[in-house]
């Protein structure tokens, strides 16, 4: 399973399309941080709608895809957590550090709206 | 399962009380009743044989001679079947072999009581005429042994105790089912979740909040946050009396998985009392907002949406 | 439906396939969705753990019956280096390599039971179950 990545304007969208392997999650950081550099994206939405399982690795890799993009000058958001999978984190006590979340992609790219004060569409 | 708290059975009769050996042999221990007591009443059991007619009918008359007592005897055929049950159950007395089997049969017959609706205290009456009517039959049938007739007296004494012990036991076995049945129907129901405007729930929980009550809530919070698309959540705990520990980092565990759904959590209802709990048991709440009623928290729930609610200067006309 | 499925843990794809497994025994379990991802997670964690420490291992998903009640029972073990120190592991707030660590307190709170034997340099087992409603 793969989490393709989507350009939109300023913004890349990743889709997670079900259960990740830790090389999936892996390799997510590793485009990401590609992505994010060469379009010099000011906002990253990872949508996790369809991600059935969050457990400590997946955390963790979120955590750091977070920190990088921040380091990068750019916002990052996850959207999608489902509530199976949001009561299942907190029973494990794993946390995203206050990273912003939404509800879905539309919910998130108007969270990233407010945040970054400008257009979605670059 | 502990081995001090009863079991529960599928008898025909449907869900009985039981008790295991072990606390059968702590409870003849008590009453010290022993191998002596069971010689003693076999001993007597030709007594009882030749008495048996006139203990019964003399037992149904005080019965029939009160009217708490006299109305579970109105049918003919039901009073007489009841005889000869009695009949039975007063020989078994003097029987031997008060075995595991015994209490068994002790138990069905309290639970019988129990759901006939005889009172206990009439349970009790019962067994005390038993014992003063069967005292004076020993006293007459040993009267050159009045000893031998009161160390008797006692092993039957120490008998009917056990009995009785085991039919009060039936009879809160009962009530404690009642009420647990209630409680489990009042979990049952599921907890309300109010939209209250787009993107506003409103959760009022009501009464006592166990584990299991706390994670469903949230679980049906968590679902209806995505069915509503809600962005605010206030919980009103307005109606809740206690709040410990556990409970309290539910409600965190609660307002964190929501917010890992984009939504933020009110907690509002936080009366001064329950606030000085949590400050003593070291409760943070954190980042979590509460507000002491419900109003405010309404109205912080409507900043955080955008909205306002502002009074106009002509108000639409309507019949007052 | 067989009692008992082994599913044998070597890269990380197994512990999806481990973890999709369990989905399937839960739903005839008739749990909750919540609880089978809870059961998931669980066994993502400790999957995990022999992937990375024992390189191979197991996991057994078990059907079990206690009196009139059904329940779901995952045993994870591996025959790898084992843990020094159970208890530290069990710690909230443990980590060995600078990351949440076993993830082994977790684990035992999403499950009803649970149970760790360990022996280093012989192997650990893990045996946790989860109660059908």
């Amino acid at each position: 399973m793969r989490a393709p990545i989507l350009k939109q304007g300023k913004i890349l969208i990743a889709t997670v399309q079900g259960s990740l392997t830790d090389a999936d999650l892996v390799q997510l950081r590793e485009e990401l941080a590609n992505d994010v550099r060469r379009y010099r994206s000011s906002g990253v939405i990872i949508d996790v709608t369809l991600l059935d399982v969050m457990d400590s690795f997946a955390a963790r890799t979120l955590r750091g895809i977070n920190a990088m993009v921040r380091l990068l000058g750019a916002t990052s958001i996850i959207v999608g957590i489902q509530p199976d999978v949001a009561f299942a984190m907190v029973q494990l006590g794993l946390t995203l550090e206050g990273s912003p979340t939404a509800l879905d992609l539309q919910d998130g790219l108007l969270l990233l709206q407010r945040i970054q004060g400008t257009a979605a569409h670059g | 399962m502990d081995q001090q708290s009863p079991a529960m059975s599928d008898s025909p009769y449907g869900d009985v009380l039981e008790i295991g050996e072990e606390e059968l042999a702590q409870r003849k221990a008590f009453l010290q009743f022993g191998d002596a007591d069971v010689a003693a009443l076999t001993g007597i059991n030709d007594v009882a044989r030749r008495y048996a007619g006139t203990v019964i009918e003399d037992f149904y008359a005080h019965l029939l001679a009160f009217e708490d007592t006299r109305a579970f005897f109105a049918d003919p055929q039901v009073l007489q079947h009841v005889k000869n049950m009695q009949k039975e159950y007063f020989l078994r007395l003097t029987q031997g072999n008060y075995d595991l089997a015994y209490t068994q049969n002790r138990l069905k017959v309290g639970t019988i009581h129990e759901r006939l609706g005889l009172p206990i205290k009439s349970y009790l009456g019962m067994y005390n005429f038993y014992l003063r009517n069967v005292a004076a039959k020993l006293i007459e049938a040993y009267d050159k042994q009045p000893a031998q007739a009161w160390s008797s007296f006692l092993s039957l004494m120490k008998l009917t105790f056990l009995d009785m012990g085991l039919a009060i036991d039936t009879y809160v076995y009962a009530r404690e089912r009642t009420v647990r049945e209630q409680q489990e129907a009042i979990q049952d129901l599921p907890t309300p979740v109010l939209p209250f405007r787009e993107g506003l729930l409103i959760v009022p929980i009501i009464g006592m909040i166990d584990a299991q009550r706390a994670r469903q809530l949230t679980q049906q919070l968590l679902s209806s946050i995505r069915a509503n698309r809600a962005k605010v959540v206030i919980i009103d705990i307005t109606g809740v009396q206690t709040v410990d520990t556990r409970v309290a980092n539910h409600m965190v565990q609660t307002v964190e998985a929501a917010r890992l759904m984009g939504a933020t959590v009110i907690i509002a209802g936080v009366s001064p009392e329950i606030a000085q709990t949590m400050v003593t048991l070291g409760i943070d709440l954190g980042r979590i907002a509460t507000v002491g009623d419900l109003q405010n928290g309404v109205e912080m729930a409507e900043q955080l949406s955008g909205y306002k609610v502002t009074r106009t200067e002509n108000p639409p006309p309507h019949s007052s | 439906m067989a009692d008992e499925i082994v599913v044998p843990v070597r890269a990380d794809v197994d512990v999806l396939i481990a973890r999709q497994k369990a989905r399937y025994l839960a739903a005839d379990l008739k749990f909750s969705s919540g609880d089978s991802t809870l059961i998931a997670t669980a066994i993502s964690e400790v999957a995990r753990n022999i992937v990375i420490y024992a390189g191979h291992g197991e996991i057994v998903l078990r059907l079990v019956q206690k009196g009139r009640r059904r329940g779901l029972c995952v045993i994870a073990r591996d025959q790898g280096p084992g843990i020094a120190d159970i208890s530290r592991a069990m710690e909230d707030g443990h980590s060995t390599s600078g990351g949440l660590g076993l993830g082994l307190p977790g684990s035992k709170r999403l499950m009803d039971e649970f149970e760790i034997v360990s022996k280093l340099g012989q192997g650990t087992s893990i045996t946790m179950t989860k109660w059908a409603p």
